[in-house]
């Protein structure tokens, strides 16, 4: 406890010296390109090898290739969501504005992701389980996380004054992250009809190497390609909020005089 | 290919995802630099060093 | 400064408590969040005829028998967890990946008899993936057969590429 106090402020004056909205700017116009082009290449090299160069199923056969965007799809979802409780803490703690702009943006991007993935599980699921959707818990548990970004979406514009809709969202960001080990353990602590991750942390992957190479190549060029829109995204949001404070306040000045 | 349909269906959201941020995205980024710009030509320096935060 | 450091005490102190709450309440309702039961817990206690129950277990090899009833195919398997075993009763196609081997989940009813009539057989496949021509090589080799288990640990097979699985087949003394 007694560190603490240190620690906070050392990180509130990180926070403030690096991220601050003008600095995010220029950092942020520089570090565009470097994600932008990266994204781009490495998802097209990952899911063009995927589709067509990758081998089949023993068992799949080709429907096996619908995890390439699956899987990196999945990992973002929960990944995305991680960034909005970050977010939210910074903004609760240390109230960062930044933290504020970026949750709004990364809101939008996140669902869309985990619309995605529920999307081609679906479309994985009818030919290979034989049905498009059951209530199991990995299922149920990524459908409830689309359902708390939706909720962010709507929590972070519900109110007349912005900051009051920052903090609430905060909060609810916070909350819906006991999901993330939800999601993540589904599979291990209930019997599921998902299968079990084929990649973790312990073992050797229960991939073959040419299957895992394209999936890893896509699943990074994926994760560059979120956080180069979500950059961008925050960057235009940085943008837009001095274009309102340069309106309002020389017009204010205006009626004054 | 085996179940070319799904796997189409698959490829092609992620597509027309992709394509929908990542030009939503540039486009209000441009949009927003020049709005910017004009306002900071127009706006006294003082204006537009005031509202940082 | 200390404003700050009090409130990221109390942020972490309510996930906590949230975090908490959400195991306790997953922890008690943890027998309904299982998608299905296994053919020992069938057994040992059979649900009431009239239940819809999921249940979840491999195809033993061998057991399945497939007829067609006037235009409706009909097929019965059992279905094992190690322990017992089940016979389920299914008419209507099955899906793709059902074979002797594979885990699947059969929803219905179990009957007075202990049989279990399924309406609907779902396919679960495990977390392996592999060419075709590796899975070919393995089972040449005799170190898997599909009918009767999961794969190999995966350290011995992931690294083989589709080339070395087809030398390998090639250079195998024939065995059919």
């Amino acid at each position: 406890m007694s560190a603490s106090p240190t620690f906070v402020a050392r990180t509130g004056n990180f926070f403030h010296r690096y991220a601050n909205p003008g600095q995010f700017l220029k950092l942020g116009a520089r570090l565009q390109p470097w994600l932008t082009w990266p994204a781009i290449l490495l998802t097209l090299t990952g899911l063009g090898w995927g589709l067509f160069f990758s081998p089949a199923d023993w068992q799949q056969g080709d429907s096996v290739r619908i995890m390439y965007v699956h899987v990196p799809a999945a990992m973002l979802a929960s990944a995305g969501y991680a960034g909005l409780a970050i977010c939210g803490l910074l903004s609760l703690v240390w109230r960062h504005p930044l933290a504020d702009l970026a949750a709004v943006e990364i809101g939008p991007v996140g669902a869309s992701i985990t619309a995605l993935c529920l999307a081609t599980g679906s479309l994985w699921g009818k030919p290979m389980w034989g049905t498009w959707w059951v209530w199991d818990a990995r299922l149920t548990s990524v459908l409830v996380l689309f359902f708390l970004y939706l909720g962010h979406i709507a929590l972070i514009r519900a109110f007349d004054d912005p900051q009051r809709g920052y903090k609430a969202a905060a909060i609810l960001a916070l909350a819906g992250a006991v999901d993330l080990p939800i999601i993540k353990f589904s599979v291990q602590w209930w019997n599921t009809l998902h299968q079990p991750d084929s990649i973790t942390l312990t073992g050797a992957p229960t991939m073959s190497s040419s299957m895992l190479w394209p999936l890893a190549l896509s699943a990074l060029g994926m994760g560059l390609g979120f956080a180069a829109i979500v950059v961008a995204r925050t960057r235009a949001a940085v943008m837009e909020s001095r274009i309102r404070a340069l309106l309002s306040s020389p017009r204010r000045r205006g009626n004054a005089a | 290919m085996t179940h070319l349909p799904y796997i189409a269906a698959s490829y092609g959201l992620f597509a027309i995802m992709a394509l929908v941020f990542s030009v939503g995205a540039a486009l209000r980024l441009k949009r927003d630099r020049i709005r910017l710009a004009t306002l900071e030509q127009k706006a006294p320096r003082k204006a537009g060093a005031a509202p940082q935060s | 400064m200390t404003r700050k450091t009090r409130r990221l005490w109390l942020v972490i102190a309510c996930v906590a408590c949230l975090g908490t709450a959400a195991a306790l309440i997953l922890r008690a309702f943890s027998s309904d969040i299982v998608f299905f039961v296994t053919p020992s817990q069938v057994m040992a206690s059979p649900p009431p005829k009239d239940r819809t129950v999921k249940l979840g277990g491999m195809v033993v090899a061998g057991s399945v028998h497939r007829e067609r009833r006037g235009e409706t195919p009909v097929a019965t398997f059992n279905v094992t967890d190690g322990q017992a075993a089940v016979t389920v009763h299914y008419e209507g196609i099955l899906p793709d990946l059902f074979r002797e081997g594979q885990s699947v989940v059969a929803i219905g009813t179990v009957q007075p008899s202990h049989d279990f009539t399924a309406t609907e057989v779902l396919a679960k496949h495990d977390e392996t993936y592999m060419p075709k021509e590796v899975a070919e090589a393995l089972k040449k080799a005799g170190k898997w057969d599909p009918r009767f288990g999961p794969p190999p640990s995966a350290d011995s097979w992931n690294k083989m590429t589709v080339q070395d699985a087809r030398k390998n087949t090639a250079t195998q003394p024939a065995s059919n």
